[in-house]
């Protein structure tokens, strides 16, 4: 338990740094869309933190490090419930 | 590479969608019980770490030429720190979170991106494995490692630009030729910074990297 601690440490310190340094360039899928035009339609589900931002936190930088720390924590939560999971016939 | 369901409009890219549903899923439950088979308990919390970094680094794009950015993809990174199946189900669960929660991603083409991302990306390990079959010189597996991350985002955006075909007007002869070009260039950064990342992990702490039993010719039970 201790490492995963350390390593939310470590993890929430990288996006702290380098958030404000991230490219908000189109990425190469968007590039082609927007180069190219695609016919889009309506997405039917837009999440809860969409563009990885929460609508209530006005600062951008703010807004984005809290929505990046949500997900972390939620990606490990899981990740130690599959790891469980995957162990139980062990 | 995320494709959003925007994307997918047309019937034939809902057909398309929902067979890469039901293919990507068999392949996960087959990922899974691999995965079971050859779980051991050094991967436990490897698993969920290596995942949350992965999504933490994903945020992260690096811009490359033409106004465009790329963000590091990861899946060979977790091959190689987890094995094949682990890694696949570990890439699965980032791209479940980033779809729920962030709408990165689409829902219907879910079934699509966990196969350019997730299995590609897991089973990139096997092209670092027959690339240093039997030869165990640090070059060679640092090398493969860079091959196998250019190659696995290459795979990726070749299936991502059918996938996606449809949605325009000039349909695979606009999407391959501009989606090959920007990620050939975002595939150097990828392959760049997984070998970065797992050298480093490698001198640090060699014993976390299970897959390293690549590098010391152990052979395992994969």
């Amino acid at each position: 338990m201790k490492k995963i601690f350390i390593a939310l440490f470590l993890i929430v310190a990288f996006l702290i740094i380098l958030i404000p340094f991230a490219s908000s360039n189109p990425d190469g899928l968007e590039k082609v869309v927007e180069t190219y035009g695609a016919h889009e339609s309506q997405s039917p589900w837009n999440g809860i933190m969409a563009d990885y931002s929460i609508f209530s936190i006005e600062n951008q930088y703010v807004s984005t490090l809290v929505a990046g720390i949500l997900g972390v924590i939620v990606v490990l939560i899981t990740g130690l419930l599959v790891s469980k999971a995957l162990a139980q016939k062990h | 590479m995320h494709i959003y369901d925007g994307l997918i409009l047309n019937n034939t890219s809902i057909v398309l969608a929902v067979i890469m549903w039901i293919f990507s899923i068999s392949i996960f439950v087959w990922s899974w019980k691999k995965a079971q088979q050859t779980y051991t308990r050094s991967i436990t919390a490897l698993l969920a770490i290596s995942s949350a970094f992965v999504f933490a680094a994903q945020m992260i794009n690096f811009p490359i030429a033409f106004g465009t950015s790329g963000h590091i993809v990861g899946g060979t990174f977790l091959a190689v720190l987890l094995g094949p199946y682990a890694a696949i189900l570990s890439m699965t669960l980032v791209l479940g979170m980033q779809a729920l929660f962030f709408a990165d991603g689409g829902i219907v083409a879910f079934g699509m991106n966990m196969f350019n991302i997730a299995i590609i990306g897991g089973l990139s390990y096997f092209i670092i494995k027959a690339l240093t079959r039997k030869n165990y010189s640090q070059k060679l597996f640092i090398s493969s490692i860079f091959i196998a991350s250019w190659v696995s985002v290459m795979l990726g955006a070749m299936i991502t630009s059918v996938e996606i075909s449809p949605a325009f007007t000039g349909g695979l002869g606009v999407t391959l030729p501009s989606m090959l070009m920007l990620y050939g260039i975002i595939g150097v950064g990828e392959g760049a910074i997984t070998t970065v990342l797992l050298t480093s992990i490698q001198r640090l702490n060699p014993t976390i990297l299970g897959g390293l039993s690549l590098l010391k010719g152990r052979t395992d039970k994969i």
